[in-house]
């Protein structure tokens, strides 16, 4: 998964954080245009949970038998040295821990246990030809999309078995970026709520990690 | 008291097993709804199953999906909007899924603008084959090379802008359509 975008939208609808990894996708489209990208975004979420089936309305079974529990994936956003730092490179180990530490988070990953996913009526994923659209919705209505590289044409050759496998791997690298907001940008005594994100701390991290999962 | 235990242990028993059966056949359950709309953003068509086990409950062309397919039709067309905003210039990106907590919605629009859409659960990633087998097997068979169905369902001017109520009621094209989609509904 290569991540080319990344939007933070406030529990109003507004976008408060935009990072592209590459000025190419940033082609055409100025800053009123991901304003308006973005509230779209929450409309179409409050709609999406007004179409749920008949068939899952009635029967209360079929409703609870969907997991919303997000399995653990391993180092994902994380640097690539730290991944080897566990067994080979014993040497770096200390160095990488040194040069990257993860904020007021201990160890080398944010978190390590499967998490619950909040987003249980809304848009998770959308897919089209040419990319893939996630969306991570936080418990406070706080919304992290990002936009992958991947479309339609090159999932489909994965098949059935992981195609929850990319939902799972979106949603912990942006609840990962999650932790960066929470670190960087609420303990931030400058920033005013539901404002733009104006963090360089914040920008720095967030960029960084994006570049490491592309 | 001994008969009261033992029919307390049978009525146990009855609801586990009613329970493991319910969920056997939810687990079971594929696709919810089948939508087409035309270029003047009228639902033309709309078949839900709602029963799990039968695949011939729920309703076809019904009244009270009118809300629901305007729903549908207007997010489809700003997530649209949003991709077509995000894709590189001069391609055409087309939406094919969005996943939405408990089901995924897949689409399928052709150049004429007809869309045809079907909620289904996470099972499957794609539907594109199935959708593009409707349109190309079915709704051409019995509805665009039928003589008796009106080419346009939009009659006048006052019917487009998704005024329109005019549905698909083609005999062979809805009973081709149910016998096409009836084992996806219990895969």
């Amino acid at each position: 998964m290569a991540v080319q975008m990344l939007l933070v939208i406030n529990k109003s609808g507004g976008l408060i954080y935009h990072r592209s990894l590459d000025a190419e996708s940033d082609k055409g489209l100025n800053s009123n245009d991901y304003l308006i990208l973005a509230s779209i975004l929450h409309g179409s979420f409050a709609i999406a949970s007004q179409l749920t089936p008949k068939a899952l309305q009635l029967s209360q079974s079929a409703a609870q038998n969907i997991d919303f529990t997000v399995p653990y994936i391993p180092y994902v956003g994380m640097p690539r040295g730290r991944r080897g730092g566990q067994d080979k490179n014993r040497s770096n180990s200390s160095l990488n821990s040194s040069q990257g530490k993860l904020g007021s988070f201990k160890g080398d990953d944010f978190f390590k246990d499967a998490f619950q996913s909040w987003n249980r009526s809304g848009v998770r994923q959308l897919c089209t030809d040419q990319f893939t659209m996630y969306i991570y919705q936080t418990m406070t209505g706080l919304k992290f999309v990002t936009v992958s590289s991947q479309g339609a044409l090159s999932a489909s050759h994965t098949g059935g078995s992981s195609n929850m496998h990319s939902v799972h791997v979106a949603d912990n690298f942006l609840r990962k970026i999650y932790c960066l907001y929470s670190d960087y940008v609420m303990k931030d005594p400058f920033y005013s709520l539901e404002m733009p994100i104006k963090s360089t701390l914040f920008d720095q991290k967030v960029k960084q990690m994006m570049e490491n999962l592309a | 008291m001994f008969l009261l235990v033992n029919f307390a242990s049978l009525e146990n028993t009855k609801c586990t097993f009613d329970e493991i059966s319910r969920t056997k056949i939810s687990l079971l359950m594929a696709i919810y709804s089948f939508w087409i709309f035309d270029k003047h953003c009228n639902c033309i068509f709309d078949r839900e199953w709602t029963l799990l086990s039968n695949s011939s409950s729920g309703t076809i062309n019904s009244k009270q999906n009118e809300e629901t397919a305007k729903l549908l039709y207007g997010m489809i067309y700003s997530l649209r909007s949003v991709t077509q905003k995000l894709s590189k210039e001069g391609t055409n990106n087309e939406v094919r899924s969005i996943s939405i907590g408990k089901f995924r919605i897949h689409t399928y629009c052709t150049a004429s603008g007809l869309w045809f859409v079907l909620l289904s659960d996470y099972k499957q990633a794609s539907y594109s084959h199935v959708l593009q087998y409707i349109h190309s097997h079915i709704y051409v068979k019995y509805v665009t090379r039928n003589l008796l169905s009106p080419y346009d369902f939009a009659e006048n001017k006052n019917e487009t802008r998704g005024q329109g109520f005019r549905k698909i009621n083609n005999r062979n094209f809805i009973s081709t359509l149910e016998s096409f989609l009836a084992p996806m509904i219990l895969q």
